[in-house]
């Protein structure tokens, strides 16, 4: 479904992603973690291109990628793959000047050139999904963070994308906030979506992932099951990273 | 006041009301519809990777804001006769007002489009748009609400500008006026009189901004 070979890219002199290598079966969610600045949103971007790598190769579905430094890809090639997949940020991105529904509408209607009728019809269905029927109407700053974040996660699915990207969809949220968009995110697993999701919720991760990468520095330390890489961690680093988060979760509990 | 003034006073209330209806009027609403149109093109070259459109683009704002709107009507009426291209005065009037307009709200329309958070450009992106669907669907209409205000105002500053085409022989509102203060010598009258009238159109303007602004803010936070 998703593989990625050897990829590679730099901002600048800064190189953030030293070498990645990746497979994602369909149906199947992957989490990314690390710390902060090990590459791993710089990472899940470069699975639609918001940032373009230098080089290495990416497929998801029928579209394939090889990079190469000075190589332009094709803007037609980018938008088809886009197309294809859908992606929910930390920060909602809803668009202001639009309801909720007509958010989970506009991707049909501009892009996929659907109809009003039946953009409508899928827009109501999907906020019925993400438990917010009730609130079709109302524009992004009517509602709460968490609300927000559920409408872009319809307004993600809307353009039926064969795979969705979480970028941190929980950190800008209000902890109280965090367990409804989780909440969501782990029916739309259940139900077989495939998802590539960066989190610090680890609970989470060890609840709904297949296969867990651990970054740091670029580059892919750990991967594995949840319990493999979670319970057992191999190298010092991803011991010391892991132990840092649950010294964390401990000290918020108190 | 005499009677004799205050008859002339109001016989040349309908003339000048005229002018400015027929002329005034009409001449602001053209050129700030292709000043604006201008403007938003100016902008997005200005904003674009395009090198070359992108030179001419930022010579021509240099130029126009760099001197005075006068001598650029002058130069396009007076001037442009001598190398061959003669235009009649109301082309005149409205290529110089029009190229005025243009090279100031391009300015305001640049401000308003990189106002808007990059965010937005991604999450249109993420949804497989081009550059030019996110910029038509999610970015102008936001830009379009915070430009607004100085928009507005810039047409409101039109609307004044305008005068400065009676100096090239536009028989607008004010030129109206010189010419009935000069039949009735009655300067001070007549002058502080279309001075009420643009007051007037200014007024009218003004709400109508208030108006289009409060209808763009039902999207905002409070």
């Amino acid at each position: 479904m998703i593989e990625i070979r050897g990829l590679h890219k730099s901002f600048g002199s800064l190189e953030v992603l030293k070498g990645v290598d990746l497979t994602l079966s369909k149906g199947k969610v992957l989490v990314i973690i690390g710390p902060s600045g090990s590459g791993k949103t710089t990472l899940l971007r470069c699975f639609n291109l918001l940032e373009v790598p230098d080089k290495g190769s990416l497929r998801l579905g029928d579209n394939s990628f090889e990079f190469h430094e000075h190589a332009k890809i094709p803007q037609k090639d980018i938008l088809a793959l886009r197309q294809n997949t859908g992606m929910v940020f930390q920060s909602f991105n809803l668009f202001p000047h639009m309801t909720a529904l007509e958010n989970v509408m506009e991707g049909q209607i501009t892009v996929q050139k659907k109809s009003k009728d039946d953009a409508r019809k899928r827009a109501e269905a999907l906020l019925a999904k993400v438990g917010l029927a009730d609130k079709a109407d109302s524009y992004p700053h009517k509602l709460s963070g968490g609300q927000q974040q559920r409408v872009a996660i319809a307004r993600a699915m809307a353009i039926e994308p064969e795979v969705l990207l979480f970028d941190e969809p929980t950190s800008a949220l209000d902890p109280e906030l965090v367990g409804e968009v989780l909440k969501v995110m782990k029916q739309l697993a259940t139900e077989g979506m495939t998802m590539a999701i960066v989190t610090h919720e680890m609970k989470f991760a060890a609840d709904v992932a297949d296969h867990i990468l651990l970054m740091d520095g670029g580059r892919i330390i750990e991967q594995g099951t949840p319990d493999e890489v979670l319970k057992n961690p191999r190298t010092a680093r991803a011991i010391q990273f892991l132990n840092h988060l649950n010294g964390k979760a401990e000290d918020s509990s108190e | 006041m005499t009677d004799r003034q205050i008859q002339i006073l109001l016989d040349s209330f309908w003339p000048l009301l005229k002018a400015g209806v027929l002329y005034t009027i009409p001449l602001t609403l053209i050129t700030f519809a292709l000043g604006l149109t201008l403007a938003i093109v100016t902008a997005l070259v200005r904003l674009s990777s395009l090198k070359i459109l992108k030179l001419i683009a930022d010579f021509y704002v240099w130029v126009i804001r760099g001197t005075p709107l006068l001598v650029q009507l002058f130069i396009i009426f007076y001037g442009l006769p001598s190398v061959g291209i003669t235009l009649d005065v109301y082309t005149s009037a409205v290529i110089g007002l029009s190229l005025s307009v243009g090279a100031y709200c391009s300015e305001i329309v640049r401000a308003a489009i990189l106002s808007v958070q990059k965010g937005q450009w991604e999450a249109a992106f993420s949804l497989g748009m081009s550059r030019m669907q996110a910029l038509r669907r999610i970015i102008l209409p936001q830009a379009a609400r915070v430009s607004v205000p100085p928009l507005g105002n810039a047409f409101i500053s039109l609307v004044k500008d305008t005068s400065l085409v009676a100096i090239i022989t536009f028989v607008d509102m004010f030129k109206k006026a010189q010419f009935i203060a000069a039949a009735t010598y009655e300067p001070m009258i007549i002058y502080c009189e279309v001075a009420v009238i643009y007051l007037a159109f200014s007024t009218v303007l003004s709400v109508l901004q208030n108006y289009v602004e409060k209808r763009l803010e039902r999207f905002t936070a409070t």
